[in-house]
Formats: structure tokens, sequence, C-alpha cells
């Protein structure tokens, strides 16, 4: 059977539904079995007439990244269009207007600017969509007609699609969608001659399970939900932002409370709050919310309280770029804030894994009485993936306190040292388990207490937890790890992971020897499993959306080793292509 | 010798283990210096939670950073030091996590009006149903002797040696002008009269804010001394006022030295139940 391997870009400008084209898209051939990514970029201005492109990858196979490069460019704006062309591949297809309402001089009609090599249809968008329902809104539906017509898609299913994205709409907005859809389909197939060999003609896939089709934001929300969070607090940031909205309306059904606050300081300190009433509780922020969120992480670790942050990276310092993707909080989050302060990070390395790390988060929180991060970042955050429904956590998962019991409350000590570094917690409300906590350094009862043993014995207390977190994180992944030697090991972390895994598959195809490892655990990192993938590998890469080599600078210290690095600082997910190209280049 | 003194204080402690409001006090001894306007706060606060009858394992005092951020040690019942000016947020999600608590947020006048003064106004416009006690002494104590938001204007401190060059803020004005439902002062000289003011706090369900003017006896030789409190502070006899905005800004205004109850709003819902009424509606 033939491969299914395609990118579709749409580019429009803002509220000319390039965004709904695509996710209809997207949502059609997730229904027909493919695996697909999608993933949108839009200016951070909520008005005016700024560039869209929904880019959205089908496979018949499983994918890792959203593809550098796109296959079919379908131009619903000339001028964001031509800037969009430069990431068409050379012998891409181009599907552009060819009467548009203003007739365009010689150099604004993106048609003029198509490379030699590329493919270009014309079809009458703009004078279809009037047609079909009298304006020029449904433009973009006859595009998507005119794409099934060339691909040879079934145009049924596709209708339902759209039917199915405006149901709730009026039913003339329905019908003028699905006959603007028509006359794009019925028109292409009546006056194109196709040269290019796309086809999905003969593609019958197995009939999908049902499917999730979701971004990470999403998913974390619904995994805290299904991991019993009781409180939520937090401060509108992008583009962590999604994550209070859903939950703002489905926390209450579950119990559950959600507290704005006025600024992000307030949201963890709340957090902290609840935590220390025996709640599960979480907020979500990016860079510079974190920042501001600093001070109270190191009160979670010392005061050993369960708090959670989702932080979702954008690009830069400051306010850097809101809507850019960028990895570059690893070190913030890893090694941020004052003094001696162990702290768990995890990062997901795909969509689904945002499912795993918030249900882990919540419950390690809980368990080690500490401050767990997640690091997502706007790529994982907004980008979207047909996955099968996630199982909901295990009773085990759920109820992770580890409470006092009679013995203990002959003379409760709340932080007693221990050898796992974890002291029995009493809940407020409890009688015999009264206690006091305090970010000052303290004895086994709470109290503040400065001295040089009571604080070593402390501060190795509260790493000593660092030791058997890693046995409850999900082990390192390692591509081909039967083999004993690799010329190539590439090793990478958060959504830069996928692309990575995807590169070392084509690689070893191309006759490179590689692998690839990653690593959801970032702290407590398993160094171990580091240093022997590192001592099977000949050359080591390292690639990251950053331009200083955050990881890599980590990675070398505990390898003690140089590394290849690989920085890309573009505001765009990690390609592939590029990681293979330097693969290539070693 | 040593049998009869330790007979002699076996039977002192005995008879200080009959005072019942003590359950609250815990063993550790206050590292506040002699005479420090704090002690008469936490009798007062004992006392009120003796006659309150609340059960200890219930109560939680939250405090920030400062000489009033060390109250909850001094207080047998869960308690929670937390950061610099962050009283008011931890309390506040700890309350709205466990509404089964009583849930007390403790701050100095730097803690509460400097470095955490964003936060005042919103938990008193979402009044979310704690009770908060602000020990205004005017003075950073800990730091031994800086300015805070309430120092008067001109007067010489440490970080202002030649005197200092800001407006003071009006605690009470500001807490009315917030929104907050329950507004009062208190002094740390009368505990009996505090004592009533943190009970009418405590009841009041919503946000309750209670300035309490008490001495700073180190670092402050000539604003909120005892000998001037005692000249100055008087009651307002204002307790059974309610709802009356325009008598509690006038006061507020006029009166920096009254104490007593400014303003309380008994009908408006606190934060939980407006989520609660919120959530039923829609």
């Amino acid at each position: 059977m033939k491969d299914i391997n395609i990118v579709i870009e749409i580019c429009g400008s803002a509220g000319e539904g390039t965004i709904s084209a695509g996710e209809i898209t997207s949502r059609f051939m997730s229904s027909q079995g493919f695996e697909i990514m999608s993933f949108d970029s839009y200016p951070a201005e909520i008005r005016g007439f700024g560039k869209c492109v929904a880019h959205t990858r089908i496979s018949s196979r499983q994918i890792y990244s959203p593809g550098k490069l796109a296959d079919v460019l379908i131009a619903l704006n000339d001028k964001h269009a031509i800037s969009q062309l430069s990431t068409l591949k050379e012998n891409g297809i181009l599907i552009y207007d060819s009467q548009p309402a203003r007739p365009h001089k010689e150099d604004e009609s993106v048609a003029g600017w198509a490379k030699p090599g590329m493919i270009s249809y014309g079809i009458p968008l703009n004078m279809l969509a009037h047609k079909a329902s009298g304006n020029a809104r449904g433009m973009n539906m006859v595009a998507l007609g005119a794409l099934a017509a060339l691909f040879y898609v079934d145009k049924s299913p596709f209708t339902d699609s759209i039917k199915t994205r405006y149901a709730k709409k009026k039913q003339i907005v329905i019908d003028s969608n699905v006959n603007s859809f028509l006359e794009g389909y019925n028109w292409t197939k009546e006056n194109i001659k196709k040269i290019d060999p796309h086809s999905f003609k003969d593609i019958t896939l197995p009939k999908p399970k049902e499917k999730l089709i979701i971004n990470g934001n999403q998913l974390v929300a619904r995994a805290a939900l299904d991991a019993d969070l009781s409180f939520y607090a937090g401060y509108p940031i992008t583009p962590a932002t999604k994550i209070m909205e859903i939950l703002s309306r489905e926390l209450p059904k579950h119990g559950g409370v959600l507290l704005q606050t006025e600024d992000e300081i307030s949201a963890i300190g709340a957090v902290i709050g609840a935590g220390f009433g025996g709640k599960r509780a979480m907020t979500a922020t990016s860079g510079p919310g974190f920042a501001l969120m600093t001070e109270f992480t190191g009160l979670s670790v010392m005061a050993e309280v369960p708090a959670v942050i989702i932080n979702s990276q954008r690009a830069g310092p400051s306010t850097g770029i809101p809507t850019k993707t960028e990895q570059s909080d690893f070190n913030s989050a890893v090694l941020g804030g004052t003094g001696d302060c162990p702290r768990i990070v995890l990062a997901p390395a795909d969509t689904k894994s945002c499912y795993e790390a918030t249900v882990l988060a919540l419950y390690l929180a809980e368990k080690y009485q500490t401050l767990v991060v997640v690091l997502l970042d706007f790529f994982l955050s907004n980008s979207i993936r047909n996955i099968n429904i996630p199982e909901k956590p295990s009773s085990e998962y759920l109820d992770a306190n580890i409470a006092p019991d009679k013995n203990d409350f002959k003379d409760y000590q709340r932080y007693k040292i221990t050898k796992n570094g974890i002291s029995p917690r009493a809940i407020p409300g409890t009688p015999g388990g009264m206690f006091f906590s305090t970010g000052l350094e303290h004895d086994a009862y709470g109290r503040p207490n400065y001295s040089e043993a009571g604080h070593t014995a402390m501060t190795q207390k509260r790493f000593a937890k660092f030791n058997t977190v890693l046995t409850e994180a999900p082990a390192p992944e390692i591509s081909a790890n039967d083999r004993d030697e690799f010329d190539i090991g590439v090793i990478s972390w958060g959504s830069s992971a996928g692309a990575a895994h995807e590169a070392v598959m084509s690689a070893q195809k191309e006759g490179i020897n590689a692998s690839s490892f990653s690593s959801m655990m970032l702290s407590p990192f398993p160094e171990k499993a580091l240093i022997d993938f590192s001592d099977k590998c000949k050359k080591i890469l390292i690639p990251e959306l950053n331009f200083s080599g955050q990881f890599a600078g980590f990675a070398t210290r505990i390898l003690k080793r140089s590394v290849e690095r690989l920085n890309f600082i573009t505001g765009r997910p990690m390609a592939s292509e590029d990681i293979l190209q330097k693969m290539r280049e070693m | 010798m040593e049998v009869i003194e330790s007979a002699y204080l076996d039977e002192k402690i005995e008879t200080v283990r009959g005072i019942d409001f003590l359950q609250y006090r815990s063993q550790d001894l206050p590292t506040w210096c002699p005479g420090c306007g704090y002690f008469g706060i936490v009798d007062a606060f004992y006392k009120a939670c003796r006659e309150l009858n609340l059960k200890q394992e219930n109560i939680v005092t939250v405090s920030g950073i400062g000489c009033s951020g060390r109250t909850p040690i001094f207080i047998n019942s869960y308690g929670f030091h937390t950061l610099h000016g962050r009283s008011i947020p931890v309390a506040s999600g700890l309350k709205l996590a466990r509404e089964d608590l009583t849930v007390f947020a403790v701050a100095g006048d730097g803690d509460a009006l400097g470095i955490g003064g964003g936060h005042l106004p919103h938990v008193a416009r979402k009044n979310i149903n704690i009770t908060f006690l602000l020990f205004d002494n005017s003075i950073y104590g800990l730091t031994k002797g800086q300015s805070s938001s309430t120092t008067p204007y001109e007067m010489r401190t440490n970080s202002h040696p030649v005197g200092n060059p800001d407006t003071p803020l009006n605690p009470v004005k500001l807490a009315l002008a917030y929104g907050a439902s329950f507004v009062a002062r208190g002094y740390a000289g009368d505990p009996r009269g505090l004592k009533q003011i943190i009970k009418e706090a405590t009841l009041h369900q919503g946000f309750s804010f209670v300035q309490i003017l008490t001495p700073c006896v180190t670092f402050d030789k000539e604003n909120k001394t005892w000998k001037n409190l005692k000249e100055k502070v008087h009651d307002l006899n204002l307790r059974n006022e309610e709802k009356n905005m325009e008598t509690a800004m006038r006061m507020a205004e006029n009166e920096p030295y009254g104490v007593g109850t400014f303003f309380q709003d008994k009908e408006r819902p606190h934060y939980q139940e407006i989520l609660r009424n919120l959530n039923k509606a829609d």
C-alpha cells in the first residue's frame, strides 16, 4: 500500500477562516484514520490583518514532528502567501485565487512568485465563494473543495466534517460552507488538469478507534481533572491561559475551586496554601509569570508543601515573543531560585505525554511534598494531535500523601529525618498533628533552627527525595538500545524529542548508525542512563530551541565530554530535517 | 533545695495549665523584645479563640516575614510562616480549598502595605472569608528600624536619618476603599477590647480587616511609643455601626488613634458563596 505523508499549509489574513479550514482538514483526516499533527501560527495582536498559517501534517504512519516544509500551500491571501512560499518544497503545490476581487498588479499575485518546479493551480476562489453564498466568506471552503478534488479525496465524508464543525451555527452558515466546498470541488474536477503525483485514491486505512483531537493545554486540564485536582489559581498569560479557561468551567463541576488572582505571585501562593491544606493544587504560566513565582518555589521546597506549576515556554527573555515557541526556560526551571533547592521538573516530549506528565506531577508533588514543574512550550500547548483516549490514572496515583500514624503522633515531628526524605505529613484539621511550617531553616518539629548540623541534615533530607523519585518516573526513551555502539547519539528533551527521534530513524535508513535519547525527567536527571548512552556513542548531538544550549551545558557537566550543539531560535518547532542534515555533516 | 524548687515549679505549671486559654499558646518562648506590643496581641488572640471555642486543630495562622511573622510559632495550632508580604495569598488558597478551617492571616505594616500591598485590594473585593490581622507599629523592626509604609512623614529612621520623605498610608481608609466587608482597629495595649474585635472579625463571614496599633519598643522612640499610644488611643464606640461608609470614612480620616469596628456588611456573600451561587445559576 502506498504511504501518505503530506504537509498542507493554509495561509491567509486573520479573519479569513484560515485556522478553521486547517481544523476541518485535521478532523476529517483523523476520521479517515490518518495521523495528524497541526500547528497554527498567528499574530499576537487580536485585531488587524496579520498573517495566519494553519500547518497540518497528515500521514498514514506514526509521526513525531510537524514537518518543516510544506507539500501544499493554499493561498487565501496573496500578500501573506508570498512570504510563506519560502517554506513550500521545491516541487510543492500552490493553490491560489485566479480571479481575486481586485485584479492583482504584476508582482502582487503569489503565482508570480512561485519558483520553477512548483506546480500552481489557479482556482477562482473568490468568484466561486460568491457564487455559492453571495459573499467572499466561503473562500476557505472553496479551497478545501479544490484540495479534495485534486487529491481524489472523497467529498461526502469531507462535507460531513464541515457540517460537524459548524453544527452549533445556523443552518444558513452550514449550507453556505458546504455549498462553497462543493463549488470548489466541482469546478476543479471540471477545469483543472492534474499534474502532481499526490493521491488519496487507493488509500484505505483501518477504521480508526475513537480519537481525541486535542492540544497540550487541553490535555493538561483533562489530566488534572482526572487526577483529582481540587484547586487551581492562575493569572492569564500566553500560551498557558487556555488551561485556566477550561478548568474555570470544569473544576467546579468536580467540586473544586478556581481562583483568578491579581498576579502570578498570588497564584502560586494560593496553590501552596491549598497544598498546605492537603488538597491537590496547581497553576499554569509562562516564563515571565514563572519568574514572579520563583520565591514561592523555594518555599514549596523548604516548607515541603506540594505545588505544581505548568510552565509553557515562549520565546526570549522578559516579555519576549509571546506567540512563538522556544525551550529557553530550562535553566530557570531546573536551576532557578535561591539556595540549594531540589525540585522535580518534567518535560513531556509530545502531546499525549502532557497527560502523563500532569498526572505524574500531581502525584509526585503530593507524595514527595515538594515543587513539581512541568515544562511545556508554545508548540506543545497549541499543536493538535489525534491521540487515543488516555487511560485514567489508577487509584495509587490519586492518593499519595504519606500520613502520620498513631506512633508518629506521640511526639509528632513534621520534618522527621527519614531515609527517603519523606516525613509523614499531617493535614490541618487532624488532632494531634499540629505543627508549624516555615521558609526558615528548621528542626524536625518545624521550629526555626540555624545550626550547622541542622541545616546540613535538613538539606540532605530534602535532596534524599531525589534518590527514589527517579524510580517512579518513566525511563528515558532510547532508540535501537540493543546495539552496542553508535556513530551519533542524539540527546534531546521536551518538544524537540519527536523531531530528534524522527531524524534518527531517517538517518538509519541512510545508513548512519545513530540512536536517540530523551528523558521526561529533567530534575532529578537520570544521569547514569545518560552516561551509559553516551559511552556507546562516538559523537553526541544535542538539538534544542534556545540560543545558548541550556540543556547541552547541563548535559556536558554530567558527561564531561564535548558535544555538538544545534540551536534554533526561529520561533518554529524543531524540524527533523534540520537535525538529519546536521547528522549528515557530522 | 532542688526538690523544693521542683515541687514549687510543678505547682506553678499546674496553675498555669489550669488557665484554659493557654491551651492556644505553644510551648515555644516568644522571640519578641521585652515590652513588645505583640505580647498583648497574642494574648487577645488566645482569649478570642477560647471564647469562640475554636478547636485548635481547625485553626491555621498564616504569616509573612518580620516580627509579626513569628506569631504562628507561639500559637498551639497549625501555622505557616510564609514569605514577605504573602500571607494573604497563602491564607486565601488555604481557605478556598479548606472551607472547614478557621484561617487567620497575620502581617506587619511592611508586610501588608509595602511588599505585599498589591494583595490587599483583591482579597477585600473578592471577600474571601479569612481574618486579617495587621500588626501596625509603623517601622521595620526585624531589619532594625527602617521606614515603613505607615511611618509618619519626617520621622527619623535608620533608612531616613534626616527624616522620612514619604507620606504614610492610612490602613483603615485603604481597607474601606478596597471594599473590605469588615474593617476594625484595635490596640495592643487593650487586650480585652482587642479580643472582642478579633472575635467579631472571626465570626464575620467574609474578609475581615483588623489594624492593630502596637509599639516597637526597640526601634521607635518617638511615634507609636507606649506613652504616646496610652495618651492618644480612645474607643470610638463604633461597634454597632454597620454599612455606614460615610461615617466610617470620616472616622478613618479624622481618628487615627480611634479603636472600634468602623464598618461591617453582614449581607454580602463571601467568595465561596458567590462561586456556589454563580455555578448554580449557570
